[in-house]
């Protein structure tokens, strides 16, 4: 076995060791999955009416249309606004009125919250994207990375 | 349990290692096939004479605290391989797996959202260990004492059941300290920024997340008595060349870094050792909750980026989140017992 395939076989081996690791509770500021219900799954289409730029996660509040008519209001919880504003995006980027799809899980005390567990355009796009490549945040050593949206 | 001497001796053997990459010296380990760009840069010092470390300082990394067991007896990868090692790792850590992509819901909660809101780097160590732990050599933290694993499993089994209170959560999910900052410092996974200030006589350690300053007096004075206890612990400075020491105890058990106590003793060294790197080394001794001290090095690097505020009260509802979701479970549990024994 050649160094770099052994290499390969071990990496692959420790990478599945990190996937166990990233399951492991509070890799964030605090533990999603005491806050959100694994059996409760939600897919929400809605318009952003505010959105709070505030740490330690940030949120944002969408109305979202029902079958009868009427409408009620999600609050979807975000990430650090940290990591954001450090690449450029600022209170302008997701401005109220904005079409958002929001894929996650509800409160456990069945609330109107969610975990924005996966944001986007009603086109599928991502919100906030600020990488290319492999996907990771943009931190400048990455030559493929896309440039800074304008502050 | 070695003294700190000769603790010592062995984290500068490998201090002295990472300084030579950082200073051009070829690296004494196979793999290592490109050194980097040649520094030019000499030593800058404040207007009243002190070795000058301060502005903002980046230490994100991929490079995990402990080596990966897998990897073990494997200090620094090739270049070859420390490339893949980061693809893998990205590819494993890319939060925009969902559960079509083979995870489960539980693994997909706790991801908890975008792999945009996430800030861990890209890159090893410029060194490629394998480890940040340096001491011991098998770059993991040493077995804890049975007085300190009896702790340890206090703190798993809180987190695990629904919290009674705030209390049993952790630290940074309560907005107490960053879940980086320590002390020591240590890589996670955004919002890895410290601001280093100097004025004569004091040195403030300003961690972006909880935006939290630690103070550390220079003159000499001893710490603090005994019985005050502080959250951040008692720090005192001196330089020893142009390495700032800052010398921390008095902490209250109520924070733990990796099953420590109230009678850690935590030695840190800042090192610049050229324009761009700050080399972060810190040593814990603490005989109550560790078979041995330990140590590990961090080099931080310089940005120009700025740090922005985390005012982690103004909108921790996840706290609040938190507690009403352990009620329902709760009441949920005490239903299905009701029924049972009807």
């Amino acid at each position: 076995m050649s160094g770099v395939t052994w290499m390969r076989t071990k990496l692959t081996f420790v990478v599945a060791g990190l996937v166990v690791v990233s399951a492991r509770p509070a890799p964030a500021h605090h533990a999603f999955s005491a806050e959100f219900d694994a059996d409760r799954p939600i897919h929400l289409e809605g318009t952003v009416k505010k959105m709070e730029w505030i740490n330690p996660h940030a949120w944002v509040h969408i109305e979202v249309a029902k079958p009868d008519g009427t409408a009620e209001t999600w609050m979807i919880e975000g990430g650090t606004p940290n990591t954001l504003l450090r690449r450029g995006f600022t209170k302008k980027s997701l401005l109220p009125g904005t079409k958002i799809v929001v894929d996650g899980y509800q409160a456990k005390d069945g609330s109107l919250k969610g975990n924005g567990r996966d944001l986007t355009f009603p086109d599928g796009s991502k919100l906030f994207m600020g990488s290319s490549g492999t996907g990771a945040p943009n931190d400048g050593r990455d030559p493929t990375e896309q440039k800074k949206p304008k502050r | 349990m070695r003294r700190e001497s000769e603790v010592r001796i062995r984290c500068l053997g490998v201090l002295t290692a990472v300084m030579a990459v950082a200073s051009l010296a070829p690296l004494p380990v196979a793999g290592q096939a490109t050194p980097p760009a040649p520094d030019t840069w000499t030593p800058t010092r404040t207007p009243w004479g002190d070795p000058d470390l301060s502005g903002i300082w980046d230490f994100r990394t991929l490079t995990p605290l402990e080596r990966p067991s897998e990897l073990s007896g494997k200090e620094v990868l090739s270049d070859e391989d420390a490339a893949e090692y980061e693809r893998e790792t990205l590819r494993a850590l890319d939060k925009d797996r969902r559960t079509s992509d083979g995870l489960t819901a539980e693994q997909d909660v706790r991801n908890a959202y975008n792999q945009f809101w996430w800030d861990y780097g890209t890159k090893l160590t410029e060194d490629k260990r394998t480890s940040l732990i340096v001491d011991p050599p098998d770059g993991r933290v040493p077995p804890l004492t049975p007085e300190a694993q009896k702790r340890a499993d206090a703190r798993t089994e809180a987190l695990q059941r629904p919290a009674h209170g705030p209390e049993d959560r952790t630290v940074w999910e309560r907005c107490i300290l960053g879940l980086n900052t320590g002390p020591p410092m240590n890589p996670s996974v955004y919002n890895n920024n410290v601001h280093l200030f100097q004025i004569p006589g004091t040195v403030v350690i300003l961690t972006e997340m909880a935006h939290d300053a630690r103070i550390v007096l220079m003159d000499g004075r001893p710490h603090l008595p005994e019985d005050i206890r502080q959250w951040r612990g008692d720090s005192r400075g001196h330089w020893e060349g142009d390495t700032l020491v800052v010398d921390t105890t008095n902490f209250t058990g109520k924070t733990s870094f990796r099953g420590s106590g109230t009678e850690m003793h935590l030695v840190e060294r800042f090192t610049r050792v050229g324009a761009e790197t700050l080399l972060y080394e810190y040593t814990i001794d603490d005989p109550k909750s560790f078979e041995r001290t330990w140590s590990a090095v961090i080099p931080m690097r310089r940005t120009e980026e700025p740090m922005f505020e985390y005012a982690c009260h103004e909108g921790n509802y996840g706290m609040f989140n938190l507690l009403e979701g352990a009620r329902v479970q709760e009441r949920l549990a005490e239903e299905s017992a009701r029924t049972k024994s009807k």
